[in-house]
């Protein structure tokens, strides 16, 4: 029974927090901008409202139009299930855990891509095209990322890879895995979440056809990714075991709103790169993650 | 019944199938049955067992005594042979029928049942000439099964170059089974790891089994022989004949001794073969080759957890070497069941649409709803997506791999690049096949032939909902597949007994479960949301334009684009393209094609020098007898120089 509660406690807080970071990152952009700027809320009123309205398919789309995105939100939160929380460890732990949560958030692509692909519009094509293209560049800076905290605390599970220090290399690792973050999350300078120009786009123009509680789903799946790949970028630089519990959970919730302001500050900051120089900048990130790689395993012979 | 008697009732309802199959459809798919069932039987009763089987007798074959032997290895390929030699038989009875091909579908049937009692014969023999034969015979059987639509010169000139291909690698079999003989003093097979003067041969082995199994350089003739082989064909070309190259490198580097660097170069093969063969697989536009290309990729992902446990050989015996090798293993059943799943939905639109390039396709699923939905899942199974069982195998392949990282030896110089080179083809595997379904499946229909689609029969949906059911039976409970999979391993090398492998395949196996029920029921959920709230249908959103044409859709070749560029060096793409040009363009066009770069860039010059070599030296040979004399002659002074001047040292 404690298992069940744990669970529901623990999906509570990732599905009640997540749509709050898009706010927070909203608020900062705002405020750089001199603006007042949308509730932090904002979202969760979205939510709401998309999940009481009524849904236009389009005459091409099949039953899968609206599966996908409930089979990318399931499949991101599955992964956040797996992802430890500071000092409360996660609620399901086993060896080689985190390459299941990689491949989740690879299913999570594949069904949002399949389901852009349902319209049948070139738009739509295009940020398909785009999202599983430059995927193959972040997977290989993320597995470079995982084998570099592997290697250093000899373990494959994530509550043990994630709980020491990374030393030297968490510097490398933090900035390569900043730039996953904001590849993955369709943040700037990789997409503009807010532009409205399609030719542009990776991520909102995948969902440019949906609409009610599947754009929900879409929306609240996005959060949630971005909100894992914050507590894992703050939980893989950070070191989380060497701590208290309560300034464990303090340092993590820290982290995170310094990660998304981080994200909002990017984002006011930077202009949305060229997609030809998308590539470059991925790259970047897996030599940055694979310097981490080095610097671990010559951290841990000497 | 003991596996010998279980072998000897498949043997005969095979050799009944060859005979009665040209006449008899129904009788031959029950023989054939029988038969399948019959070998996967004794297959499971040995991988279950702790015994293996193991007959000589005393009749003797080309001079040589039968030697036959079934261990968990071969028990291993001889279960994914019946299954899917099995479900191939049902399909091919309505896929490629007796009212659609006439003069080719008896003969087709014939060369199943031959297909399939050679391939089990490779796998049985224990014997080096035997063996041989065995593989002769598989050979030509396969070949006449690929060029069964021969009317089609394409077909024809794919027939050639596998048969050509297949002889290459048959050539270096011969040098290897007879070199083994002349060491060994005899043709018998079987464990001799302690004669250490032999390793070399895995070098000849390795690339004789390598242009079988499809390893990147060497695969030039499997996209083709694929593509031009009706689906069924493919289906067990690429689920399991290329396996037995597979088969011959594991089971001649589990009995022989293996050089030290043999690890390294396998694993090499693997990750240059998973990366390469899938960047050709995703710009692909014709879904068999695509297939085919990826067949390569997967052969890759089998190779590396090979390559892994011949590396943790030379690092004494590390544990992470076992799970590498058993990963590699299952990876062997996966790749042959949902490999063989797509080849058959492949068929079924071809057979539908009658075309293979899915520029001409789309919209496929609301005629092909089955056929639709069964692709989608294989493609999530070859993406390696969970809770399929294809990520089951990698998440072993990747334990193992990881294992070796963290153990900081030499090996982790290899398993680091594979590693990530294995994660981004398991990136570009899911691109592809996001491609090819969306291709295929959505969107509105890009031509009248794919308008005009209809969903194939039971026969042919049959054997796919069967090997769904496997996909998805090896992804849910995976647990139940390791005591087979372990007992392979041990017969490959017998010291692994022992060691204890940690890998929480039951733990994997419930979450998959609990994914599945989650995603049904969110999927119910927002289903049931979507109605309550009203649903409504209206056009496709293309920024206000009101008349979109299905020709405005994005294309194969536009999806693989921005791939396609980084991989330009290799892939070669030939382009043709005229530009619009003045105030009113007339006519724009840009052809892209992809060549088999391999073959036709790199194969084809060298055989070309090699044939202009031996045409120059043939000029010697022009029929006149003066000069005949003359070389005679010049030959006889030229030995006396020689004798003349080793007399004068």
């Amino acid at each position: 029974m404690n298992f069940f509660l744990e669970i529901i406690l623990r999906l509570s807080v990732w599905l009640l927090l997540a749509p709050l970071l898009p706010g927070i990152i909203n608020k900062v952009k705002a405020w750089v901008a001199g603006r007042r700027g949308p509730p932090v809320l904002q979202l969760y009123y979205d939510l709401a409202k998309l999940w009481r309205k009524g849904v236009v398919l389009s005459t091409l789309a099949s039953p899968g139009f609206v599966a996908g995105p409930a089979v990318a939100w399931v499949a991101l939160t599955g992964a956040a299930m797996l992802m430890p929380l500071g000092p409360a460890g996660s609620a399901l732990s086993f060896r080689g855990d985190v390459l299941l949560l990689i491949y989740l958030l690879a299913l999570a692509r594949f069904c949002t891509a399949w389901a852009a692909m349902e319209t049948g519009s070139a738009f739509e094509g295009m940020g398909a095209a785009r999202e599983v293209s430059y995927a193959v560049l972040a997977e290989a800076a993320i597995i470079a990322a995982v084998l570099s905290l592997s290697v250093q605390t000899d373990s494959v599970s994530l509550v043990t890879m994630l709980s020491p220090s990374t030393g030297a290399g968490a510097v490398l690792l933090a900035a390569g895995l900043f730039t996953v973050l904001l590849a993955e999350n369709c943040r700037v300078p990789f997409d503009d979440p807010n532009t409205h120009l399609e030719l542009t786009m990776i991520h909102e123009v995948m969902v440019l056809d949906h609409s009610g509680p599947p754009l929900a789903a879409i929306l609240h799946g996005a959060s949630v990714k971005l909100l894992l790949f914050a507590v894992l970028l703050v939980q893989a630089v950070l070191p989380m075991g060497e701590l208290s519990s309560a300034a464990a959970a303090g340092t993590l919730v820290a982290g995170v709103l310094v990660v998304t302001v981080g994200v909002g500050m990017v984002e006011s900051l930077m202009a949305r790169l060229a997609f030809r120089r998308v590539p470059l900048l991925l790259t970047t990130a897996f030599l940055l993650c694979l310097f981490a790689l080095l610097v671990a395993w010559k951290g841990g012979a000497s | 019944m003991t596996p010998g008697e279980l072998l000897l009732l498949a043997a005969v309802s095979l050799v009944a199938g060859i005979v009665l199959g040209p006449w008899l459809s129904r009788i031959w798919l029950a023989f054939t049955l029988a038969g399948a069932t019959a070998g996967l039987t004794a297959a499971l009763s040995v991988l279950l067992g702790a015994r293996d089987w193991e007959w000589r007798s005393a009749f003797s074959l080309g001079g040589e005594a039968v030697h036959l032997r079934l261990d968990g290895l071969s028990a291993m390929f001889l279960a994914l042979l019946c299954v899917v030699g099995g479900a191939g038989a049902v399909y091919a009875r309505e896929y490629w029928s007796e009212e659609h091909y006439r003069a080719s579908a008896p003969r087709g049937r014939a060369w199943w049942s031959a297909l399939l009692s050679s391939m089990g014969l490779v796998l049985l023999c224990a014997n080096g000439l035997h063996f041989l034969i065995g593989w002769e015979l598989f050979t030509v059987s396969a070949f006449f099964l690929v060029t069964l639509g021969r009317q089609r010169p394409e077909v024809r000139a794919a027939g050639r170059l596998y048969l050509l291909a297949s002889h290459v690698g048959t050539v270096c079999l011969f040098a290897f089974f007879s070199t083994l003989a002349v060491r060994t003093g005899n043709w018998d097979l079987g464990p001799m790891r302690e004669q250490a003067g032999l390793s070399p041969l895995f070098w000849i082995a390795l690339a004789g089994f390598g242009v079988k199994a499809g390893v990147f350089p060497l695969h030039v003739w499997l996209p083709s022989a694929h593509a031009n082989a009706p689906s069924h064909v493919s289906a067990i070309m690429s689920g399991v004949a290329i396996k037995m190259g597979i088969y011959g490198i594991v089971r001649f580097s589990g009995w022989l001794p293996v050089p030290a660097a043999a690890g390294w170069v396998v694993m090499g093969l693997g990750a240059t073969s998973a990366l390469l063969g899938i960047a050709f697989a995703f710009a692909q536009n014709d879904f068999k080759r695509l297939l085919a290309y990826c067949s390569v990729e997967n052969i890759g992902v089998i190779l590396i957890g090979g390559g892994g446990a011949l590396l943790a050989v030379t690092h004494g015996d590390a544990p992470w070497g076992r799970l590498a090798l058993a990963g590699a293993l299952l990876h062997v059943w996966n790749h042959g069941a949902f490999k063989a799943l797509l080849f058959f939905g492949a068929g079924s639109v071809l057979h539908a649409t009658g075309t293979q390039e899915m520029s001409k396709l789309g919209g496929l699923w609301r005629t092909m709803p089955w056929t639709a939905g069964l692709f989608v899942v294989g493609s999530l199974a070859v993406s390696g997506l969970p809770p399929l069982n294809g990520f089951v195998s990698e998440w072993l392949v990747y334990l193992g791999l990881f294992d070796a990282v963290t153990s900081k030896g030499p090996a982790a110089w290899a398993a680091t690049p594979a590693a990530i080179m294995l994660a981004m083809a398991g990136a570009l595997a899911m691109a592809s096949f996001a491609k090819a379904g969306a291709m295929i499946f959505l969107g509105t229909p890009r031509t009248q032939v794919a308008a005009d689609a209809h969903e194939s029969g039971m026969g042919m949906r049959g054997p796919m909902l069967a090997l769904t059911g496997l996909c998805v039976m090896i992804g849910f409970a995976p647990i139940l597949f390791w005591p087979m999979v372990s007992r392979a391993v041990e017969s490959w090398r017998p010291a692994w007994t022992a060691v204890e492998t940690p890998a929480p395949l039951a733990t994997l196996g419930s979450v998959h479960v609990g994914l599945a029920i989650l995603v049904m029921a969110a999927v119910a959920g927002l289903w049931r949301m979507a109605h309550v709230n009203g649903l409504r249908r209206g056009l496709t959103w293309d920024c206000g334009y009101a008349t979109p044409l299905a020709r405005m859709q994005y294309t194969s070749a536009s999806f693989g684009g921005i791939v396609a560029g980084w991989f330009r060096w290799l892939l070669q793409p030939e382009r043709k393209m005229r530009r619009p040009r003045g105030h009113f363009p007339a006519e724009a066009i840009r052809l892209e094609h992809i060549p088999e770069t391999v073959l036709e860039r790199i194969i084809g010059p060298i055989s070309v020098t090699i044939i202009q070599v031996s045409t120059s030296v043939r000029r010697l040979q022009h029929g006149r007898l003066q000069f005949y004399i003359l070389y005679v002659v010049a030959g006889l002074f030229a030995l006396g120089a020689v004798v003349l001047l080793g007399a004068a040292q």
